[in-house]
C-alpha cells in the first residue's frame, strides 16, 4: 500500500473496492437513530430512542445501508431517523422546536416498496438535493412503521417564520427572510419530497409545525401547507 | 500441533481499513469525472451528478450517482456493526428486539 501513496495516485472504491485511498465526503455529518418498539414494561421514549451510528462519507453510508435491517422487516412501532449530527430526532430538541415536517402516510402497506422509498429519501438527504444550498431548512428524515401504515417525513428547521437567535440575514429563521419566501422554500422542499416519493399529482403531502402537533396531542395537527 | 494463541478480536477487512484511512476527495476532485479513469465507473454520465457539477461549493450528489456505489461498498462500517444491529434491531428471522 506504500506504492499507491508514493506517487499520490487517486484510487477510488470503483478502481479497487478493497484497497482505495480516497472517499466521497458528505456535506454534513449524519446520525442514524432507531426507535425500538416498546416492550410493554413502561419504558419512556428516551429509553427507546437509540443512536445507531454516525457517518460522513458516501462509502460509509452504503456500508451501513447494506448491513442493516430493511424497513420492510422492522417490527411495528419501530422508526428509523436520519438526522444531521448534533440534532436529536425529537421536536423538543432546541434545533427542532421551532420547525415542522412534510409527511406522507402509506395506508396500504402491502402495496408499497417502502425500502426503495426510504432509500431514496435518505439519498436526497445525504446528497443534499432536498433543498438549495442557501435554504438551510433540512434537519433530517424519518420513517415510522405502524400497524396500519408506513409514514415518511422530512423535518425542517422552521415553519417559514423567523425564530430566535437566527439573526437578520436571509437564512432559515432569519429576520431577513420574508414569510412569503420562507413559505416558498418549504413548498419547494415539499415538491421535491413528493417527486422523490413518486406520488401522482392527485395525492397531496402535508406540512405541519411540530408544536401544533404537540399541543393538539396528536400528530394529525391541522396542516399549514400542502403541495 | 495445537495452537495456543489466544483468540484475537476480529480484524477489520481490507475494505474497512481503506474506509478508515482514505482521505476525502476535494469538491473539485469529486466533480471531476477523470478521477474515475480506468475504474468500473470509467465514463460516468455527467448528468448523474448534475448537482455537484452545477455548484462546486458544496458536496451535492444526485441519487443516480450515489446508487452506483450500492454494490461497490458492501462491507459493514465497523467490525461490530452487524452484532450491534442484531442486538438493537433484531435480524431477518423475525427475531425482533421487541419479542425479547
Amino acid at each position: 500500500s506504500t506504492s499507491k501513496d508514493a506517487d499520490g495516485k487517486v484510487i477510488t472504491v470503483f478502481h479497487d473496492k478493497e484497497n482505495f485511498n480516497v472517499k466521497h465526503q458528505l456535506q454534513n455529518k449524519w446520525t442514524l437513530w432507531f426507535t425500538k418498539p416498546p416492550s410493554g414494561k413502561g419504558e419512556n421514549w428516551n429509553d427507546l430512542l437509540k443512536r445507531v451510528i454516525d457517518f460522513d462519507s458516501v462509502e460509509e453510508f452504503w456500508g451501513i445501508y447494506n448491513n442493516i435491517v430493511p424497513v420492510s422487516e422492522l417490527a411495528q412501532k419501530s422508526d428509523y431517523h436520519l438526522f444531521k449530527d448534533g440534532v436529536r430526532p425529537e421536536w423538543e430538541d432546541p434545533q427542532n422546536k421551532h420547525g415542522g415536517k412534510w409527511a406522507y402516510q402509506y395506508k396500504n402497506k402491502g402495496n408499497v416498496d417502502i425500502d426503495t422509498l426510504w432509500l431514496h429519501i435518505m439519498l436526497a438527504a445525504v446528497g443534499e438535493t432536498l433543498e438549495d444550498e442557501e435554504d438551510g431548512e433540512i434537519m433530517g428524515v424519518v420513517v415510522n412503521v405502524r400497524k396500519g401504515f408506513y409514514r415518511i417525513g422530512v423535518w425542517t428547521r422552521t415553519i417559514g417564520k423567523h425564530i430566535p437567535n437566527r439573526g437578520d440575514g436571509d437564512v432559515s429563521g432569519g429576520k431577513g427572510r420574508s414569510p412569503a419566501k420562507g413559505q416558498e422554500v418549504l413548498e419547494s422542499i415539499g415538491r421535491r419530497f413528493k417527486e422523490i416519493l413518486k406520488l401522482p399529482p392527485t395525492e397531496t403531502v402535508e406540512f405541519s409545525g411540530h408544536t401544533d402537533s404537540a399541543h393538539s396531542g396528536s400528530s394529525r395537527a391541522k396542516s399549514k401547507f400542502t403541495v | 500441533s495445537i495452537s495456543t494463541k489466544p483468540v484475537e478480536p476480529p480484524q477489520p477487512s481490507a475494505a474497512l481499513q481503506s474506509l478508515k484511512t482514505s482521505r476525502f476527495l476535494t469538491i473539485k476532485e469529486a466533480s471531476d469525472p477523470s478521477i474515475y479513469a480506468g475504474s468500473a465507473l470509467a465514463s460516468p454520465n455527467p448528468a448523474t451528478n448534475a448537482a455537484v457539477n452545477k455548484k462546486g461549493q458544496s458536496f451535492k450528489y444526485d441519487a443516480a450517482f450515489l446508487l452506483q456505489f450500492q454494490n461497490v461498498f458492501t462491507e459493514q462500517p465497523s467490525t461490530e456493526f452487524q452484532s450491534q444491529v442484531k442486538n438493537l434491531i433484531g435480524d431477518a428471522d423475525g427475531n425482533r428486539s421487541a419479542s425479547r
